[in-house]
């Protein structure tokens, strides 16, 4: 290839790259260098009132603040607890149904992948429905089995509302890791299993020592993607519970939400979301390094 | 020639990424983005408004509907933020003033009153749209009492209904705490509920608490949040106390209204006359779904004294620097709340007229055929209290307001927890 050529074909090469990568600086670069100058300043958006460096201030004050303090400590266990159930979960799902055929199989994928698809707003309307201390399903159940005899105010609560929207959350973040894992089981090396199972390997051993290392990279994407999702859990509380009652169900997320928008203080809030990508970052780095050493 | 037209394209795509899309700048085209004030928030009567003000100067008013509860302030803020804010804005003071004015983005309609209309309208609307600068913030429209409602059916069936006079619209919080207890008896679990899952409606708790035993939300000369008084520990107590009536973190007002309508809740915090004539929910006007009477009802008092929180919503204009969309909206806004149209304006909106006549046009009478809008004329209306909602850094005091019933409605100690949260309150004011 000439130099002419070459040099015509990098130039279009790059102005085909142009659009997504105005899109990209534009939506995600610039905005990521912005939240982190205006962390260290009292930026409010209020164009008459220019915003102050005040230097390390948002952070120092992060960690006196009850809230985000409890914000934390809330995204924390939502981490803890939908992380792990959801791969497991998945991954027990998908190995019930991967080798079935291909109607029953699909019929399962739609079942647990519906949930993914259907708009976040629609789902959450059904599951404020049925947790209503009203008018809801669950109390209505559980009063008619002789469970309860007073309704439960699951999400006015404290004692019940951060599960609730574990258990939500729950429901929506399966679907995906399912259709992984059904994927992934289905491309592990049958050679490798029938061989061991002539040496005589059990189930158990066949799927320990040779299914489960040959779906490690999915399970690594899954826990990757699964904990960035839990972190990120917003739209629920949002729609549900406004962080309440008493701070019950605040996540970071929302409590970033809350201080940049309700009450106006785009330095502290963003703040907030330096320290929660350093989080993520870290958690991520540590799920990559520990999956390499397997 | 694949390649050329390939780059030809990419070209295509990255200048049509390039060309900025901006506002018309053209006078003749303004925009209003407006909260849901009665039918206010309905796009088709907007627009008869707009249509008629179209055809009779030529401006056209492009028009976007806002929702109370976060939604609209954040695209509002937003829109500031980011320098694209609306011509005009219809709100109560309590953003107007309060929020984007005191922050310097409204324009000073005080140009816009003369004698006449210093005369008419009611001063009191005007010093709530006016800061501490003289800037008047918002152009006052029309005006309401928040009051309470009762299932006057369930109340009969529980022989709570001897507890309220149902000519004055009074009763007294002895009273409430009887027909509590009758209600309850009577198989009701859920009488009413103290709602606090945001801020929307809180002027309904705000109220309920305040008037039980004649405790105040802040001092009158604003010096001081009395949410710790005697008499306000002493009404929240009372209400956490009271089987029947939950502390509710999983509900707002309009929640509350809705499960109201539906028959299930038997008292509503969260009234107004425009609430009592939505049909919305597809009850007809003053019933339940069920059927039953809905009767609205002035908050109970210890000492007869009633003090409603009021609501005040006018225009505003945001300044956008261009003088003559400025102009073209005070048009607007002269053509809506200064004019023969006025009195349709203001029926639109569900509320009282903020001034007795427009251009020699009386308003007083506006409601004469209807009963509901005459009787809580007569019953509710004179008790608008206080407008304290202007206080400066009332937007926080709101969130205050209803975190502390979360976490009263949790079991904090009631004196501890309207200690903190008055401390904090305090605090706003600077």
């Amino acid at each position: 290839m000439s130099p002419e050529l070459r040099r015509r074909e990098t130039i279009s090469g790059y102005l085909f790259l142009l659009p997504s990568l105005v899109f990209f600086l534009g939506f995600v670069v610039i905005p990521m260098v912005m939240c982190i100058i205006t962390s260290f300043t009292d930026a409010t958006m209020n164009s008459n009132q220019p915003d102050v460096f005040i230097g390390l201030a948002n952070y120092k004050e992060l960690w006196q603040d009850p809230i985000f303090l409890k914000a934390l400590r809330n995204t924390i266990i939502i981490v803890v607890v939908s992380v792990p159930v959801v791969c497991i979960f998945s991954l027990w799902v998908a190995s019930a149904i991967f080798n079935m055929k291909e109607g029953p199989l699909s019929f399962f994928r739609v079942v647990f992948y519906l949930p993914v698809v259907t708009g976040s707003v629609a789902v959450t309307v059904v599951w404020k429905w049925m947790y209503s201390n009203y008018t809801g399903i669950i109390n209505y159940v559980l009063k008619n089995g002789g469970i309860i005899d007073k309704n439960i105010n699951w999400l006015g609560d404290p004692k019940y509302a951060l599960a609730c929207i574990i258990i939500i959350l729950l429901t929506t973040s399966v679907g995906q890791p399912i259709v992984l894992y059904v994927s992934a089981l289905g491309n592990v090396d049958n050679s490798l299993v029938e061989a061991a199972e002539v040496d005589g390997a059990n189930n158990t051993q066949v799927f320990w020592k040779i299914k489960w290392a040959q779906i490690m990279p999915t399970t690594l994407y899954i826990l990757v993607i699964t904990t960035i999702n839990s972190f990120q859990c917003f739209a629920l509380i949002q729609l549900l519970t406004s962080g309440g009652p008493n701070h019950a169900t605040d996540t970071i997320m929302y409590y970033i939400y809350y201080t940049a928008f309700t009450r106006f203080r785009f330095g502290y809030g963003n703040a907030m979301g330096v320290v929660l990508a350093i989080f993520i970052a870290i958690l991520s780095a540590v799920q990559f390094r520990l999956a390499k050493e397997k | 020639m694949k390649k050329k037209l390939a780059l030809l394209l990419a070209l295509v795509m990255i200048i049509a990424l390039a060309v900025p899309v901006t506002a018309s700048a053209d006078a003749t085209e303004i925009s209003l983005w407006t909260y849901p004030i009665g039918k206010w928030g309905d796009e088709a009567t907007i627009k008869t408004f707009t249509d008629a003000f179209e055809a009779e100067t030529g401006i056209k008013v492009k028009v976007e509907l806002l929702a109370y509860g976060g939604d609209g302030d954040n695209k509002i803020n937003a829109a500031i933020a980011a320098g694209q804010a609306p011509d005009m804005v219809m709100e109560g003071p309590e953003r107007l003033a309060v929020q984007w004015g005191l922050q310097g983005h409204m324009v000073d309609l005080s140009d816009m009153l003369d004698a006449t209309d210093l005369e008419e309208i009611n001063p009191s609307t005007l010093a709530a749209f006016t800061i501490a600068d003289g800037t008047l913030t918002g152009y006052p429209l029309c005006m309401n009492a928040h009051c309470m409602a009762i299932n006057v059916d369930a109340f009969k069936r529980a022989g709570a209904d001897q507890y309220v006079d149902l000519e004055t619209r009074t009763w007294t919080t002895e009273g409430f705490i009887e027909a509590v207890k009758a209600l309850n008896a009577a198989g009701n679990d859920t009488v009413a509920a103290v709602f606090c899952n945001g801020q929307g409606g809180d002027q309904g708790t705000r109220a309920l608490v305040n008037n039980l035993y004649s405790g105040l939300f802040i001092d009158e000369a604003r010096t001081g949040y009395q949410w710790n008084s005697e008499e306000n520990v002493k009404a929240l107590q009372t209400l956490y106390d009271l089987d029947g009536v939950n502390f509710d973190a999983s509900i707002a007002g309009g929640d509350e209204m809705k499960l109201f309508r539906q028959g299930i809740l038997n008292m509503a915090f969260c009234w107004n006359i425009s609430g009592h004539k939505n049909t919305d929910d597809g009850n007809e006007v003053g019933k339940t779904l069920t059927g039953d009477e809905v009767a609205f009802m002035n908050f109970p008092t210890d000492d007869g004294n009633v003090a409603l929180c009021g609501g005040i919503w006018g225009f505003g204009i945001f300044d956008n620097g261009d003088a003559d969309r400025i102009e073209a909206s005070k048009q607007f806004i002269k053509y809506v709340c200064d004019s023969d149209k006025t009195a349709e304006a203001v029926v639109a909106s569900s509320f009282f007229p903020a001034r007795t006549a427009a251009e020699g046009n009386d308003l007083t009478g506006i409601f004469a055929d209807d009963e509901d809008m005459n009787v809580y004329n007569a019953t509710i209306m004179p008790n608008l209290g206080d407008y304290y909602t202007i206080t400066n850094g009332f937007a926080d005091v709101r969130t205050l307001w209803w975190n502390m019933l979360q976490e009263i409605g949790a079991g904090a100690d009631i004196a501890e927890a309207t200690a903190n949260y008055t401390a904090q309150a305090d605090a706003t004011l600077g």
